[in-house]
């Protein structure tokens, strides 16, 4: 399979970030009143955001395709859902082991949790269209894709203007040095480890549109 | 207006006391001295959440990243080994019936 001259390098370079990732969380002072399980916020909120920007992928991806009927945006879209499938479990299932601790609860059907639980939903609906929808699938789940995007704003703000104990957006600006340099090199590298992954599985559906192809050529 | 201005006085000298016993203290409103503590808590009496140890917590959320990352990616190197076989194996169905 062909792929881009950058992707051994970067693959290489994610792998050192990952290795050097939990000396900097390690090293983060305890927060004062979550104390350890406060070091779970440094991959649950970097999948998080990776979380939302696959579902933006996803979303913008399927408009091309809707509109532009390239297969490449469809491809694109296909893998940027699995994505949000992988990188929204993280999240749903790091935040209620944090939760469990922070709040005295595993879940609550608060707007930011029950939002977040449906963009992922909304993904898993598109998997299963894509994987048994037969003919025509890839229409419908781009039009399914677009609410899912349409999810995001909803799901960032929710903690802003509804009641919730969640902690708002006003955390990550206000974050020090000590909080803040762990946290934004683990969303590196979890923005370096989405980019791979991506690129990873429009690799494999071109693989499989090639296959196709030659099915074609078989059959003619 | 007597009652009145008497009461503004005996306001007046017990604010002003009360403020230098604070400025005596050196301690203000805002820096609330701790408890002292009358009783030990059981344990078992602490609210659910400060009972939990965190570390098997923080394990649990770092293990699972670490096993579904390497899992999505040995998922995806599996079907592309598969398709690459099925791509090998019908190329080569194709050079030998001389259609390529």
């Amino acid at each position: 399979m062909h792929m881009p001259k950058w992707f051994v390098p970067a693959t290489v370079v994610c792998g050192l970030m990952f290795a050097v990732a939990p000396v900097l969380i390690a090293q983060a002072p305890y927060e004062s009143t979550m104390g350890l399980v406060q070091k779970i916020f440094y991959v649950h909120l970097p999948s998080a955001w990776v979380f939302l920007l696959s579902a933006i992928v996803c979303g913008v991806a399927s408009i091309r395709y809707l509109f532009g009927g390239n297969p490449r945006h469809d491809r694109t879209a296909w893998a940027a859902a699995e994505l949000v499938v992988l990188f929204g479990a993280i999240t749903l299932i790091t935040g209620p082991l944090w939760a469990r601790k922070a709040w005295g609860v595993w879940w609550l059907w608060d707007v930011r949790l029950t939002s977040s639980l449906m963009g992922w939903m909304v993904a898993v609906a598109y998997m299963l269209l894509r994987k048994y929808g037969g003919p025509g699938s890839e229409k419908l789940g781009a039009g399914l894709a677009l609410f899912g995007m349409a999810n995001v704003p909803f799901i960032y703000i929710s903690v802003n203007y509804w009641r919730t104990i969640h902690p708002t957006t006003s955390v990550v600006p206000t974050l020090p040095t000590s909080f803040g340099l762990p946290l934004w090199f683990s969303a590196v590298t979890f923005l370096l480890m989405f980019v791979l992954l991506l690129r990873l599985r429009v690799g494999l559906e071109e693989q499989r549109a090639r296959l196709d192809g030659l099915y074609l050529a078989t059959d003619e | 207006m007597i009652r009145l201005l008497f009461l503004v006085v005996i306001l007046f000298v017990r604010g002003a006391g009360s403020d230098a016993l604070l400025l005596g203290q050196g301690v203000g409103p805002a820096d609330p001295q701790p408890q002292q503590q009358e009783e030990f808590v059981p344990i078992d009496e602490l609210p659910a959440q400060d009972q939990l140890p965190a570390a098997p917590l923080l394990v649990a959320a770092y293990s699972f990243v670490a096993l579904a990352l390497f899992a999505y990616v040995v998922s995806v190197a599996r079907r592309m080994a598969t398709v690459q076989r099925e791509l090998e194996r019908l190329e080569s169905d194709l050079k030998r019936s001389g259609r390529t």
